[in-house]
């Protein structure tokens, strides 16, 4: 395999996701805190996943840790477990948007008035 | 480096890639699933609100695609799912192909020693150039399905995220074949899946009907190539081609079976008629097409929150022909091809139609 390949694969390609993107608020600050929200929760979540891999192969290996976090393969208990805890990451970090989704707060939809600015 | 599968889906490149892409696909469940359903509850309420008092009327039994948006786009939970639904679909391709094109002389090594192996069984056309229709970025992959060479590799991971988990083990593929309606004489010698993508459905064809001879098709050679490469791997004998769904150059009356499983949204109206037509051509008489595929809204038969939706992923999705898609009748225009159309089998996914349609014997 130390024959380059005979099809070029470019660095970088995508018209679609480069650029300026798409805003979807009338501020575009709130798009950029959004997308920093996000970036930064995904940052969390990639060092804790690294520390919990870390620490399940300390626990069973001791040594070469570098390599050995890298080859790792998780058993079926263990990604189901590292599942439940990411998935408590993303409640915890954005159940704000779903705690209060309607400018008036949480109260039923159903129960607020039909006329109004509600904007 | 090459980190292996877990069952049968690769693993990232590194395990920073990993934490990150499992990150959203944990996020994108969260959105899909908790914060969509807020966008539609609130929206359909306000929409009746609206209808209710007068201020709202529908044009010919239909709400007009503006005034959903507008009466949708009240509600800060709407720019709010947009906003996370477009990130987290550029994060996730951003880093998924970040992430194996650090190994792509090994990925691109992979399917050219496949294709030395098994070549009788790669078609591929030299000379054989992708129109520009279907050059698009569908869904904001990095070069659509045709323009990267990483592309299969890129896709799986990609779609493996975009299916939120609950396909790595192509389950949901698994639940396509099964539900494949055969033809009536029960007789399946040879099968096509058209638009097969990297062939996962076309390789669960195969274990389906293991005497019969499998072909899958795509317009991408680099989806053709990862298919080709990942069929052997798992020691299935099935055939990749690169063409056109709408010229397969296949002989006519020589399938028994073929299957679509959400090609024709991907493609133009008049696109869907010319693949229609050249299906109706190569299946035999009696022979019988599986097709899985968006909702259509020629009868106002959808919500108006899925009105939303599928407007919102045409234009922020990169699903350029889908709107037309939607809009058209579907069922109408699989019978002037020639067919008799049905119902099929319902999936989990009941977002889906399924129809059979039959050439008649």
């Amino acid at each position: 395999m130390d024959d380059k390949p005979a099809i070029e694969v470019p660095e970088t390609l995508g018209e679609e996701i480069g650029g300026a993107g798409k805003a979807y608020f009338d501020d575009v600050v709130i798009d950029n805190i959004l997308d920093a929200l996000l970036e930064l929760s995904a940052a969390v979540w990639t060092y804790h996943d690294r520390v919990n891999v870390l620490e399940t192969v300390l626990a069973e290996k001791g040594i070469e840790v570098s390599d050995a976090i890298e080859a790792h393969v998780p058993s079926a208990e263990e990604i189901a477990r590292r599942e439940k805890e990411r998935m408590a990451l993303v409640d915890r970090v954005f159940g704000a948007f779903l705690r209060r989704p309607t400018p008036r707060g949480p109260a039923p939809l159903a129960q607020q008035p039909s006329t109004g600015d509600d904007t | 480096m090459n980190r292996g599968m877990i069952g049968v889906t690769p693993r990232p490149t590194t395990l920073a890639d990993e934490s990150y892409l499992e990150f959203i696909t944990s996020f994108r469940r969260l959105a899909i699933q908790q914060m969509f359903p807020k966008v539609a509850e609130h929206g359909e309420i306000r929409l009746a609100q609206a209808m209710e008092s007068g201020a709202l009327e529908a044009e010919d039994g239909h709400v007009p695609l503006t005034e959903i948006q507008r009466i949708f786009g009240e509600n800060p939970v709407t720019p709010t799912f947009q906003r996370f639904v477009r990130t987290q679909q550029e994060m996730m391709w951003r880093r998924t192909r970040e992430s194996f094109l650090r190994d792509a002389d090994t990925l691109m090594a992979w399917m050219e020693e496949a294709a030395a192996k098994a070549p009788e069984r790669l078609h591929i056309e030299p000379g054989f150039t992708p129109p520009e229709y279907t050059r698009r970025e569908i869904h904001c992959q990095p070069g659509g399905y045709t323009d990267d060479p990483l592309g299969g590799a890129v896709y799986h991971y990609g779609t493996k995220v975009f299916y939120e988990g609950f396909n790595d083990q192509d389950e949901l593929h698994a639940e396509l074949v099964e539900r494949a309606t055969p033809p009536a004489d029960g007789k399946v010698a040879r099968v096509l899946d058209i638009g097969c993508s990297i062939g996962q459905a076309t390789t669960l064809l195969k274990d389906r009907f293991p005497d019969a001879e499998v072909w899958g098709l795509d317009v991408g050679e680099p989806m053709i190539r990862y298919a080709h490469a990942r069929a052997l791997d798992h020691g299935k004998e099935v055939h990749f081609k690169q063409a056109l769904a709408e010229d397969t150059g296949f002989e006519s009356d020589s399938f028994d079976l073929v299957l679509s499983y959400i090609v024709f949204h991907e493609v133009p109206v008049q696109k869907m008629r010319e693949i229609l037509a050249e299906t109706y051509r190569v299946l035999r008489p009696g022979g019988s097409f599986t097709i899985y595929e968006f909702p259509s809204n020629d009868k106002g038969q959808v919500s108006a929150s899925t009105r939303f939706l599928v407007d919102y992923d045409s234009r922020n999705n990169c699903e350029p022909y889908s709107p037309d898609f939607v809009a058209a009748d579907f069922r109408g225009i699989i019978a002037e091809a020639g067919f008799e159309v049905a119902d099929g089998p319902g999936l989990s996914n009941d977002f889906l139609q399924s129809i059979v349609a039959t050439k008649p014997a």
